[in-house]
């Protein structure tokens, strides 16, 4: 795969840009109220070095790793049997239109109700909302494999859950991942919710509390840092996904050209 | 006549040999299929009480226009759809679903997408529990049989679309099914292409005498492969001309192509699929 050096170099100029326009409207309405990104450097240097936001990212990290996995484990294999099964399907689909337009963030109330306000209720919240997608994307992926694939191997002898491991499951992985996809960045969103509304730790609460006691240059920085968390999460998982679904043929490669 | 032939038991049939003396594979009795209209109500039949027999070791095409059912039919016989009535009688037995002893080889080629081509091969072995030994080697002795060594660990979307459908057929003889039932396996690819896997797979079929149900619109396709030809009917599709193609084997094209009563089949079958009774 070769791309030209404008396509590699976009995003990163769109960036560069970003920052540029950051500073000089900073530079106009005054860095009281809008920071530069130049007057950050020197705060970023701090908050990294005395070490206090690293608690915080490391909890926000532990909730979202736990609550994803969790999703994984379950979602997934719930999508996909969910795909093949009509049962399953029409027992599930009423749920996920009732559940999929409610923002997971008003459940937060209720969760803290039941599990109280420590590290369970936020993991179960981000667990819940990114479930959805994975089951949506998984059953989306599970339906749409070709009869002839499955056929193919019935003829040679493999049996439902034979089926189910080594032809549906692969062959909807590159549905299920985009919906692994979609679910990295909204786990990112309900984090970053639940600790603002819930406030104990983690980035949520940082960004809050720094805006508490009017360190604006930490709250501008503490959201800096959350974006790039989640371009970092996002670019990393693209990684992951290309290099298991590189046999897709959507993703192009030259082809051998011989009868 | 008898009808007892390689080990196959089947003088309990009521029923005559096979055509040209070939005991009988598969029997289609009187197999139907009806679809409920979605939305509209009520059914539309797709096959209308299609009866036939195909002979062990014979190769029989099944041709008709498009829309016929012709591949549904084949589905059905590879119990990968059910009929709405009759039965699919394979070996003296009827069908329950697919089997390895019917291996289906698509136009659409259906190789996974996310195995090599030797995995591909390699699927129906570990499917049927085959010593790891004996299922290497006998990969490789299909890998040389489609002449695919080379490319042993590329991927399906790295082949062009004449070396797909050789890893597919690989793949299906690789278990050793005793018919092929092939939907239009030549059908997606270029002319120069197609009349090279027609080659190969007469060659293959020469030397294994497998049965095999060859469904295709190309009536020159069938006749220079098959020892029968079954013409179809437009929607619902019955059975309409059953005929034997009475040509030398081995086949040679070039052959063929001058040989008068290659020419006289292949316009006989073709006015048949024209007008449409």
């Amino acid at each position: 795969m070769s791309k030209s050096l404008a396509e590699r170099l976009g995003p990163l100029l769109v960036i560069i840009g970003l920052f540029l326009v950051w500073q000089a409207v900073g530079m106009m309405i005054g860095e009281d109220y809008f920071p530069t990104p130049i007057a950050l450097i020197p705060a970023m240097r701090t908050l990294l070095s005395d070490g206090d936001i690293w608690g915080d990212l490391g909890h926000s990290l532990w909730r979202l790793a736990m609550g994803f996995l969790l999703a994984i484990v379950t979602a997934a294999p719930l999508g996909i049997v969910a795909g093949r099964s009509k049962a399953v399907r029409d027992f599930i689909t009423p749920l996920l239109s009732l559940f999929y337009p409610i923002p997971k963030a008003a459940l937060i109330p209720i969760f803290m109700l039941w599990f109280g306000a420590g590290d369970l209720s936020k993991i179960l919240i981000i667990y819940l909302s990114v479930t959805l997608p994975i089951v949506y994307h998984g059953q989306q992926g599970a339906r749409s494999v070709d009869d002839k694939l499955i056929w193919s191997a019935q003829a040679m002898g493999t049996g439902r859950l034979g089926l189910l491991l080594r032809v549906v499951l692969p062959a909807a992985l590159p549905e299920l991942l985009l919906g692994v996809r979609v679910a990295l960045v909204i786990g990112l969103i309900v984090m970053i919710t639940s600790e603002m509304i819930v406030r104990q730790n983690g980035l949520g609460y940082y960004l809050f509390n720094s805006m508490d006691m009017a360190q604006y240059k930490l709250t501008y920085l503490v959201i800096v840092i959350v974006g790039a968390l989640g371009l970092v999460l996002d670019f990393g998982f693209e990684l992951i996904r290309q290099r298991l679904t590189f046999w897709s043929p959507r993703q192009r490669e030259p082809m051998v050209t011989e009868a | 006549m008898s009808i007892v032939a390689s080990g196959i038991v089947a003088s309990d049939s009521p029923l005559p040999a096979g055509e040209a003396g070939f005991p009988p594979m598969i029997e289609l009795k009187a197999v139907s299929k009806s679809y409920v209209r979605t939305g509209k109500g009520g059914t539309v039949l797709a096959l209308d009480a299609i009866t036939a027999r195909i002979g062990d070791g014979e190769f029989v095409s099944i041709v008709g226009p498009s829309g016929c059912g012709k591949s549904t039919l084949l589905y059905i016989v590879g119990g990968f759809v059910p009929a709405t009535s009759g039965q699919i009688v394979v070996q003296g037995k009827p069908i329950t679903g697919p089997g390895p002893d019917r291996g289906p080889v698509f136009q659409e080629f259906a190789l996974f997408p996310w195995k090599t081509v030797r995995e591909n091969i390699r699927f129906g072995l570990t499917e049927q529990k085959v010593p790891r030994a004996e299922a290497d080697a006998r990969v490789d002795e299909l890998l040389d049989l489609v002449h695919l060594r080379k490319y042993a660990d590329l991927y399906p979307k790295e082949l062009s679309g004449g070396m797909k459908q050789r890893v597919a057929i690989a793949r299906t003889l690789a278990y050793r099914p005793r018919t092929l039932l092939m939907d239009e396996p030549f059908g997606a690819l270029d002319a120069h292409t197609r009349a090279l896997l027609q080659d190969e797979l007469l060659q293959i079929w020469e030397r294994e005498r497998k049965t095999v149900l060859f469904i295709t619109h190309g009536v020159d396709e069938a006749v220079y492969l098959s020892d029968r030809v079954l013409v179809m009917s437009a929607a619902p599709g019955s059975l309409k001309a059953d005929i034997r193609i009475d040509l030398p084997r081995p086949r040679r094209r070039e052959e063929l192509l001058l040989n008068r009563r290659y020419q006289e089949l292949v316009i006989e079958i073709g006015r048949m699929m024209d007008n449409r009774h």
